[in-house]
């Protein structure tokens, strides 16, 4: 009886009727062009202003929970070669200046895909080489690919992400590649509404919404870097939702207030340490294994808190991505490499270093990443491991580990899928300096490189996963990075806010302002 | 410069000189013995004693690290106080050289180094501050390079100026007719008459220094963390103002008590240098 | 007068090309690419070289200084590398919030710090003068950023008066003036310090001149002495005092817009300046050259206005 009077009176909660305020950790948006963006709140605004053929739902984060989006169904032939795609009728995209809103067809769709396969007007170009799209009529369209791609690949190439947003293609010739980038027009429950620079975006509900009506008039969108602004803003009552501090600390102090809470989500970030397989000592297996067993995973993770960080055992967690492994399989084939100091000590003897040795580390600023590092640090030099960090701010930071500056490099990211992840850190395609496409292999690492390329060209999805799994095994095996925790998500949010979804997950750090999204007084 | 010894003797019969001298002996003390005293390890992190309110253990409580918030405000003093005194040091001799060579060779050096320094006097000291520490980097060497940049051309303003009224004085003329040597000139003869003036100025600036520093850190482009500076201490705490207030007004407390010292010194010096200053 | 001005300004262009000059190259040495730092860790190799090129990074220093300069001249100051936004309409918003918060706090200061400044000298050596020179002591020594978490504390959190983050809403002024409120009083308080000293200084000299003993000896009333006779001595230390630290209280309004969020010129200095977003950067640089260079141009003549003598020569 009390649960249904407290459920009454809380589904009367009179509507605040005003745009939902957040802020976020930025200084200002990169691009409001979906197929461009790639700092978590480019992408923030993309999924409240676009949306994919298919979607993962929003508080999700696992591609295999995928569901349709502008796409009532779909149909895979040709043996993982030629998708079929059936468009929802009736889709409305947003009017813009003075042009009224359109229907969205099998045009937009085709325009849209064919841009973000385009390297000079998508930054996500490579991740559709071989794709060709027509349609086959105004609510059909046709994607073939030249290799058979499997499922849990192809989707995420056309879901609400990266180069999945389907854009309005008279609005972006109306416009011109400059003008969309500032005036985003798509078929999302926001529409653009004015920006800022350096200080906010502004958006209105699109009423028109495939899905119904948003709850909320429209949502404003803060740059603020600040994280201590951010938590008095919300504090206040000035802000409705903030981008928290993941340290445990931020979190217990905001929950203390009242009218607040912390919603702390995956799948947040991977913290690895890639180690130069190139440079002396870190050549030798033995060293690198030395280092892996001095390190305390569990010590790391206390001193940031155990519910926004957790143990990383595996180089990408099985427990946000198929094909990845979870801590249990790695335990179980001893890869784990539990804290040993003496077994260290021994295995750098083995080496030829029995008094020790000495590593050059290249380290941002930045305090989420550099205190867990000292920690390591402190840790390391029981052993013997010494590391001499050098300290700059984070773009330096960024050129230099870039250039081989750095005998360790600290990373902490995520990538949609497995194939991203073993691809753009261990395939030698993308090593730092010899890479045809240098990206973010740091260790100059190649001994995955077929199975990687194997998991590619499999369409069946179980048989891929065993191969990602294989590739995982084998780099736990030459040890060239070690994985340390998985860094979780923490946002501030008033109790005013009801999400109207369960958050469980996310792909990036933000939280989806779906039309779901309700604001009570 | 009637009585300069009288004036020392005026500037110690001064009570707020006294108190400023007391207390920027006991900061500089505590600053440069803070090694040696029984204090915890400011980098070390205590994670089960995060937050703890100042106790007998520690007195003034510790930060949301759990590191020992008096040793870090001590420590910290080590890092301000070093920045802005030497910093405002090198600006000092540098400026003071400068302005000089400027004022008194005139031509080619004066607008070369006047119009420099004019241009760099052009922006505020804390966003000339923030332009440089961008090329920078951050890092403790880094901000004293930056405030001497910062502090240097107001010191060519001040020595150009006193230069350029030194030089026209008969025992210059004097001086430069038997042909001495210009370091001679400068050593004798200016060095000595714009030197008070230097100083009351260069006093007057090392709390401003210290407040560029502060600010620098605090906006987090100055010293980085885990090195522990007043501007920085001051940041992590404004999070945690409302359960734990002494992590910010500790560090708070010591920038504002150093600045009211060396101002009360600064002050009383000028009062008896120049006892009708009105700035 | 006319003249005085055109003389100045003719001088002050040469300045500013330096100005520029040494800002462009700076910026360009500085390390760490603006497409690294726009994208962040997520961000792919292709993404960032895609970004470079839309940013115009991948050109010769030469052609993109020539076409900064181009730009400066006919007022155009390029687009933001961050966003792609024209710079000027980003300067154009933040200019305002800049120039009212020092205006405001400058108001403060003066209303309140003359008659502290009048009543301690006048009062010289009593309670109240204590007081007062402690008080100066205090603001003088106090980081803006320290009195602007502790009003904050005070007014915006523990009794919540005022609201503690952003400029108000576009349009509505009295939302705008409540969010001015706390900022410019942290300012205010502090330029109060300033005022007041040198008032009390300049007051105690003029007091002991030989035309206010006479004007005493007249038998003129104490007030009408004050302000009718010593006041207008006073401003020219005043005026003077006020030009240095109206760039004083730029320079601290860059810490209290930053503490306050405010939209204003020091949160893209600083924002610019954390995104490597050079050609912003450059653009805020110049124009806080330019608030400094005008500052000292007014005081100039303003000395003109409360000091004939000045004038005449």
């Amino acid at each position: 009886m009390a649960c249904l009077l407290v459920a009454v009176t809380l589904s009367t909660a009179q509507a605040a009727d005003r745009a939902l305020r957040m802020a976020y950790d930025i200084g200002d948006i990169a691009t409001l062009d979906p197929h461009r963006g790639s700092s978590h709140v480019d992408r923030a605004i993309a999924d409240m202003l676009f949306n994919g053929l298919v979607r993962v739902p929003p508080g999700q984060a696992n591609i295999s929970t995928v569901e349709p989006d502008l796409a009532e169904s779909w149909e895979v032939g040709d043996g993982g070669k030629r998708w079929v795609f059936h468009l929802r009728h009736g889709v409305m995209f947003h009017p813009w200046k003075d042009h009224p809103a359109y229907e969205m067809t099998a045009d937009d769709v085709v325009f849209s895909l064919e841009k973000a396969m385009d390297p000079k007007t998508s930054a996500y170009a490579s991740e559709y080489d071989g794709f060709t799209v027509k349609a086959l009529d105004r609510y059909t369209v046709e994607i073939d690919t030249a290799q058979p791609v499997s499922e849990t690949l192809f989707l995420a190439k056309v879901m609400n992400y990266a180069g999945g947003f389907i854009v309005s293609k008279k609005a972006y010739e109306d416009l011109g590649p400059d003008g969309f980038r500032l005036h985003p027009v798509g078929t999302g429950p926001f529409m653009f509404k004015d920006y800022v620079p350096k200080e906010r975006i502004s958006f209105v509900a699109n009423e028109r919404y495939f899905r119904g009506k948003p709850k909320l008039p429209g949502v404003e969108l803060l740059f603020m870097p600040d994280v201590s602004a951010r938590g008095i803003g919300l504090r206040t009552g000035e802000l409705d939702l903030i981008q928290g501090s993941s340290e445990e600390s931020w979190v217990k102090l905001m929950r203390s207030y009242p009218g607040i809470s912390v919603k702390v989500f995956g799948p947040g970030s991977a913290s690895i340490l890639f180690l130069n397989t190139k440079s002396k000592p870190l050549d030798d297996i033995r060293v690198r294994q030395a280092i892996a067993y001095a390190l305390s995973r569990q010590a790391v993770v206390a001193a940031i808190g155990a519910e926004t960080a957790t143990p990383l055992y595996a180089p990408f967690p099985g427990e946000y991505l198929p094909g990845g492994l979870t801590t249990e399989e790695v335990r179980a084939k001893g890869l784990d490499y539990p804290t040993d100091i003496a077994k260290a000590k021994a295995l750098l003897a083995e080496a030829g270093y029995p008094d020790g040795i000495s590593l050059d580390v290249v380290h941002t600023e930045l305090a989420v990443m550099l205190r867990p590092m000292e920690n390591i640090q402190a840790q390391l030099r029981k052993a013997g491991i010494n590391l001499n960090l050098k300290v700059v701010d984070h773009p330096t930071f960024h050129s230099l580990i870039r250039k081989d500056a750095s005998q360790i490099v600290h990373y902490m990211a995520w990538r949609p899928n497995a194939d991203v992840f073993l691809t753009r850190f261990y395939d030698s395609s993308s090593d730092i300096t010899a890479g045809s496409k240098p990206d973010t292999n740091f260790s100059h690492y190649s001994g995955v490189d077929g199975l990687i390329a194997e998991a590619k060209a499999t369409t069946d999805a179980r048989k891929q996963a065993e191969l990602w799994k294989r590739a995982s095994v084998q780099i736990l095996e030459d040890l060239p990075a070690i994985p340390v925790f998985q860094g979780r998500v923490a946002m501030g949010v008033r109790d005013t806010v009801d999400l109207g979804y369960d958050l469980d997950a996310n792909l990036a750090f933000f939280i989806p302002i779906t039309e779901t999204v309700y604001l009570s007084d | 410069m009637s009585g300069r010894r009288s004036g020392g003797a005026r500037l110690l019969a001064s009570p707020s000189a006294l108190i400023g001298l007391a207390g920027i002996a006991a900061i500089v003390l505590l600053a440069a013995l803070a090694p040696l005293l029984p204090l915890s390890d400011p980098l070390a992190q205590q994670p089960y004693g995060t937050l703890a309110g100042p106790s007998l253990a520690s007195w003034l409580g510790t930060d949301n690290q759990g590191r020992d918030v008096l040793s870090r405000v001590i420590f910290g003093a080590q890092t301000s106080l070093l920045i802005s005194l030497v910093s405002i040091g090198l600006a000092m001799v540098l400026g003071t050289l400068l302005g000089v060579v400027a004022g008194y060779y005139r031509g080619y050096a004066e607008v070369a180094i006047m119009r420099v320094a004019d241009s760099l006097m052009a922006f505020p000291s804390l966003i000339l501050g923030v332009a440089i520490m961008a090329i920078l980097g951050s890092g403790t060497e880094k901000v004293i390079l930056c405030l001497t940049i910062v502090m240097t051309p107001r010191f060519v303003r001040i020595a150009y100026g006193s230069a350029m009224a030194v030089r026209v004085k008969e025992y210059i003329e004097a001086a430069q007719a038997v042909s001495a040597p210009f370091h001679r000139i400068l050593a004798v003869h200016i060095v000595p008459n714009i030197f008070s003036e230097i100083l009351v100025v260069a006093i007057l600036w090392i709390g401003t220094a210290i407040q560029v520093e502060a600010s620098l850190s605090f906006i987090g482009i100055g010293v980085s963390p885990p090195t522990p500076t007043w501007g920085n201490m001051i940041k992590s705490g404004l999070d945690y103002l409302p359960i734990a207030p002494w992590m910010a007004l500790a560090p708070s407390a010591a920038i504002f008590l150093t600045i009211v010292f060396f101002n009360l010194v600064g002050d009383s010096i000028r009062d008896v240098v120049d006892p009708r200053h009105y700035g | 007068m006319l003249e005085l001005i055109i003389r100045r300004t003719l001088n002050v262009i040469p300045i500013c090309l330096v100005v520029f000059t040494i800002v462009f190259c700076l910026m360009r040495i500085a390390p760490g690419d603006p497409a690294t730092a726009m994208l962040g860790d997520y961000a792919s190799a292709e993404a960032v070289q895609s970004l470079r090129q839309e940013m115009g990074l991948d050109r010769p220093l030469w052609s993109q200084y020539l076409d900064s300069l181009r730009g400066l001249l006919h007022g155009d100051l390029g687009r933001s590398l961050s966003s792609g936004a024209p710079v000027s309409d980003q300067i154009a918003s933040a200019l305002p919030e800049t120039l009212a918060l020092a205006a405001s706090s400058l108001a403060i200061g003066l209303l309140l710090g003359v008659p502290l400044g009048i009543v301690t000298a006048v009062r010289r050596g009593r309670p109240v003068d204590h007081a007062g020179r402690l008080f100066s002591l205090s603001g003088l020594s106090i980081p803006s950023f320290v009195l602007g978490i502790l009003l904050m504390l005070l007014f915006a959190i523990d009794v919540p008066i005022f609201p503690a983050i952003g400029g108000g809403r576009s349009g509505d002024l009295s939302d705008q003036l409540l969010h001015l409120a706390l900022p410019s009083l942290t300012l205010g308080l502090i330029m109060m310090a300033y005022v007041t000293r040198v008032m009390r200084t300049s007051m105690l000299n003029v007091l002991q001149e030989d035309y206010i003993r006479t004007a005493r000896s007249k038998g003129i009333g104490e007030l009408r002495v004050v302000l009718r006779h010593a006041l207008p001595n006073c401003l020219v230390p005043l005026v003077s005092l006020c030009a240095i630290n109206v760039i004083v209280l730029i320079s601290s309004s860059v810490m209290v817009e930053i503490i306050f969020s405010r939209p204003g010129l020091g949160r893209l200095l600083i924002s610019a300046m954390r995104q490597r977003d050079y050609v912003s950067l450059q653009s805020v640089l110049v124009v806080y050259a330019g608030i400094v260079i005008l500052v000292n141009m007014t005081a100039d003549l303003l000395y003109g206005v409360v000091n004939p003598r000045i004038r005449s020569r």
